[in-house]
């Protein structure tokens, strides 16, 4: 199967290498062939690879910006960096691995950016926890479990906020969080102990548990 | 429960939630043609050469500088030492 591929595989020691082909076992043919097509400037090859990752990247941005102009150009900018980067994918790692650490350096940066500028009011943005009723936890509806995470993350720095957005929400490890971001895993594991240590503080503040009626 | 506790709840619930779907395949691509035809940036001096100059132009610095610094560290002698290119008479 791989030695269909390498007919068509010009150049040694690139990404169209057939020895990379050959000797990878986490990237999928198929990826293989269009990473390599879109790098030879095919565009529908590119197209083929944004419409296949377009929803687990929109889904973690969505982590980052719940406003949907903002996500959907947040996608963009990932896929288009992405694209001018292809030429350094190694293919040591699943294409959607690389994909999502481009997409969480991206929304980082934007949490940097939105951070520089004037501060939301927050408490305005709170009030989304009036409107939930003490429920059962399966009775919650996850958008606003999502919104009410998401309100109270926000009151973290962007670190923080980074740090325990992957942990809560992606179920990333301390592991795959440093190698996302390019940080030394204690550095993950000290700003995770911290992170978490102000979030309770914040959702004692807010008496979450008891507008949620989880007291018990 | 623990607020902490408190919050995996909520992630596990939030985890649920659709994710909007946007079709950016094609605005991708405009982008993509769009910087790709944008004049590339003029590259200024290379690294390589604006490091070398700078080598060089230390190098030149210090050599007259160590010059100098032998004049000042006797000026004395500098008072009393002929001056070889003038003649005085």
């Amino acid at each position: 199967m791989a030695n269909a591929y390498c007919q068509c595989w010009p150049a040694e020691g690139t990404i169209e290498s057939p020895v990379a082909l050959l000797y990878n076992t986490f990237v999928e043919p198929v990826d293989w062939s269009d990473v390599a097509a879109s790098v030879q400037g095919d565009d529908e090859a590119y197209g083929r690879l944004v419409r296949r990752y377009e929803k687990p990247i929109t889904s973690l941005l969505w982590r980052f910006t719940r406003d949907p102009v903002q996500c959907e150009e947040l996608v963009q900018q990932v896929f288009v960096e992405a694209y001018f980067s292809l030429k350094t994918y190694r293919g040591d790692a699943p294409l959607l691995h690389w994909l999502r650490k481009i997409a969480t350096r991206t929304g980082y940066r934007f949490w940097r950016e939105k951070a520089k500028g004037p501060q939301e009011t927050s408490l305005p943005e709170f009030d989304v926890l009036e409107e939930i009723e003490a429920v059962e936890e399966d009775r919650i509806d996850p958008a606003e479990a999502a919104t009410v995470l998401h309100t109270l993350l926000s009151r973290l720095s962007p670190d923080d906020r980074l740090v325990l957005t992957l942990l809560y929400f992606e179920e990333c490890g301390t592991k795959e969080i440093a190698e996302r971001m390019g940080w030394s895993r204690a550095k993950v594991k000290t700003q995770a102990l911290r992170a978490r240590r102000k979030m309770k503080e914040i959702a004692e503040r807010e008496h979450l548990l008891e507008r949620l009626g989880w007291t018990l | 429960m623990d607020a902490l506790e408190g919050l995996v709840r909520l992630a596990r619930k939030a985890r649920e939630e659709p994710t909007p779907v946007f079709g950016v395949a094609e605005a991708v691509r405009l982008r993509i043609l769009s910087e790709d035809q944008s004049p590339e940036s003029v590259t200024l001096i290379p690294l390589g050469l604006f490091g070398g100059l700078s080598a060089l132009a230390a190098s030149v610095t210090l050599a007259l500088a160590v010059q100098f610094w032998s004049y000042m560290t006797s000026p004395i002698m500098e008072l009393v030492a002929p001056l070889p290119e003038i003649r005085l008479w």
